[in-house]
């Protein structure tokens, strides 16, 4: 699961940490340059473990992708990744998180605007901690509880059954990609709500009254100054939701049996050892073609985020 | 720090008691909105529990529980889980901790750097991870990789975006020069100052990202399932294959078991960030 939230929600604070932090540096840059090399001991062991644990692993993929059984180089693993079932299951991945990403952003997004026009406090703060909880929550147990409630035998679907709709006789399956955008939702919306609230709540009073003595109309400040700046966090936020849908294993896994083709499970069937002859580094270029769209996503993120924090000094 | 948190919190309140009156919904509409979006969070909660106690003919039975709690592998999986979620913490704290009060006592300039690392495992997948596991550590002696040592390991790493953040924010939030200054003023080396001084000082942000770290890894599948070992979610998707209301009970108390200790810190992160200006070193 990620976990963006915190990350986000303190966003519109660091303006304040940036005019500290640039105080202690000045100070700092005057002393020299061999305590630089002292001071950057202390942070070797950390950077050393990111490298074997997080940089080796993810380098080694990218570079066996390269290779052939041999250890010769070659493109004929990401020839195979692109087409026939893989092809299939990066446009499904992508499809997937494309939609599951675009509800639950007008969803959350309409959630935040109601939290936030609220003055009950007890609403609020209910809100921001279930946001909290249910944005961690994923994985095996969010399948099953959804299997519980939608699934063959669920209970809703027994419930509507009785009342005379029978919703999988009408095309709808809990263990499809539908299924799956919907089950998405669960940790998706109050990942944006969490992300949403702090840009929806620097709109200033005063924004709007100046707006109104200058003559606008409670529209037109919407069209001019509301929504342009809350485009681009919404922008942002639907780039987290994406990648957080795409890199998501669990709980596709447990509610399909990996049945379903999307990329993370048919990597996942290439590890557990499901590998046809003459596909032994298939998988690793999967993996590299995943690390790929997540770094674009990402970089779009940090060109988005950039502008936002900009005015949400 | 503790100068120019204050321009901070009254802000945010007022911007609080603000955007009520300028976003100007209708009543209804954030009622409607609430309840929906409300009732799409309960509803699979309610059913999983009416599920779970589901017999033959729509009886009431509490057999899938009484069955759950008499199978071993419920009991030695999640041990396992436990054992694998205390280690990480242990590793992650001893990783961390010298790590942050490092970085913001002698490299204060790459603190926004170091931040951005923890946040690389993001760009990572776990299933890909898991590849380069098994490709580049597949040489290492067994008791590493042929053991969940390996897990604890990883753990470290994909639960890093959030454990760093939690300690991030709390020695962010202390005066930690002027502590460390003081300390050593007083005659007190690195190891007495980090024990009486910095420890106590930021117990808040242990605490967080020990429960965060401890969630993930007690809810942690990818991994451990790629590299066959049987923790406890490993073990609940087992079960669902065989028996589908013992798994709806199983995922109802595991659901329940991260969400109190995450509902827990969400409140006490949320109400510290909104007095965090006028109580700062107060811990």
């Amino acid at each position: 699961m990620t976990k963006y939230n915190e990350e986000l929600l303190d966003s519109n604070i660091r303006p304040v940490d940036n005019g500290e932090k640039t105080q202690v540096a000045a100070g700092r840059s005057s002393r020299g340059r061999r305590r630089g090399l002292g001071n950057a001991l202390g942070a070797i062991p950390f950077i050393a473990y990111i490298g074997v644990f997080l940089a080796l692993p993810a380098v080694s993929v990218i570079a066996t992708a390269f290779q052939d059984g041999n250890g010769k180089f070659t493109l004929s693993n990401f020839n195979e990744a692109v087409h026939g079932v893989y092809l299939k299951s990066f446009v499904a991945s992508i499809e997937l998180s494309f939609v599951a990403a675009l509800v639950a952003v007008v969803v959350g997004l309409l959630a935040a605007l109601a939290v936030s026009s609220t003055s009950n406090s007890v609403v609020r703060s209910l809100v921001t901690a279930g946001s909290g909880v249910f944005a961690n929550t994923g994985g095996v147990p969010l399948a099953f509880s959804f299997i519980a409630t939608v699934g063959n035998f669920g209970i809703i679907t027994k419930l509507l059954k009785s009342a005379g709709i029978d919703i999988y006789a009408h095309g709808f399956s809990l263990y499809s990609v539908t299924g799956l955008a919907i089950v998405y939702q669960y940790f998706l919306i109050p990942l944006m709500v969490l992300i949403m609230l702090p840009p929806i709540q620097a709109i200033r009073k005063e924004w709007v009254d100046a707006s109104q003595s200058l003559g606008a109309s409670r529209s037109q400040f919407w069209r001019w100054i509301g929504i342009p700046l809350l485009l681009p966090p919404i922008f942002a936020a639907f780039i987290v939701l994406f990648t957080d849908s795409f890199a998501a294993y669990a709980t596709a896994q447990a509610l399909t049996s990996g049945t379903i083709p999307l990329v993370p499970i048919q990597l996942g069937a290439l590890i557990s050892g499901n590998v046809l002859a003459g596909q032994t580094n298939l998988g690793d270029a999967l993996g590299a073609g995943m690390i790929l769209i997540v770094v674009l996503a990402g970089v779009i993120y940090a060109t988005i985020q950039r502008r936002t924090s900009r005015w949400l000094r | 720090m503790a100068t120019i948190a204050p321009d901070l919190t009254p802000s945010t309140k007022t911007n609080g008691n603000n955007s009520s009156d300028v976003l100007k919904l209708g009543r209804p509409f954030r009622y409607i909105v609430l309840t929906l979006v409300g009732l799409f969070f309960i509803v699979p909660i309610v059913s999983s529990a009416r599920f779970s106690f589901l017999g033959n003919h729509n009886s009431f039975t509490i057999s899938a529980y009484t069955q759950l709690f008499g199978t071993a592998q419920f009991w030695s999986t999640l041990f396992l889980s436990v054992k694998v979620g205390v280690g990480t913490v242990f590793l992650t704290l001893a990783l961390l901790i010298p790590t942050v009060v490092w970085v913001h006592v002698r490299l204060p300039k790459l603190r926004r750097v170091f931040e951005a690392i923890s946040l690389l495992p993001l760009v990572v997948p776990s299933v890909v991870v898991t590849l380069g596991v098994i490709t580049s550590f597949r040489g290492l002696p067994n008791i590493i990789y042929g053991t969940p040592v390996i897990l604890s390991l990883e753990y470290v790493v994909l639960a890093l975006p959030f454990s760093y953040r939690a300690l991030d924010s709390s020695v962010q939030s202390i005066d930690l020069k002027t502590l460390v200054e003081a300390g050593q003023s007083l005659g007190a080396g690195w190891i007495k100052l980090l024990r009486f001084v910095l420890l106590p000082n930021i117990r808040g942000g242990i605490i967080g990202a020990s429960i965060l770290t401890f969630a993930f890894c007690l809810g942690e599948f990818a991994v451990a399932s790629l590299l066959s070992f049987t923790t406890f979610p490993v073990f609940l998707v087992q079960v669902g294959q065989l028996a589908a209301s013992q798994a709806v009970a199983l995922s109802l108390i595991a659901l329940l078991f991260t969400w109190i200790p995450l509902a827990v810190i969400t409140l006490v992160f949320s109400q510290r960030r909104a007095s965090r200006s006028t109580i700062v070193a107060d811990e």
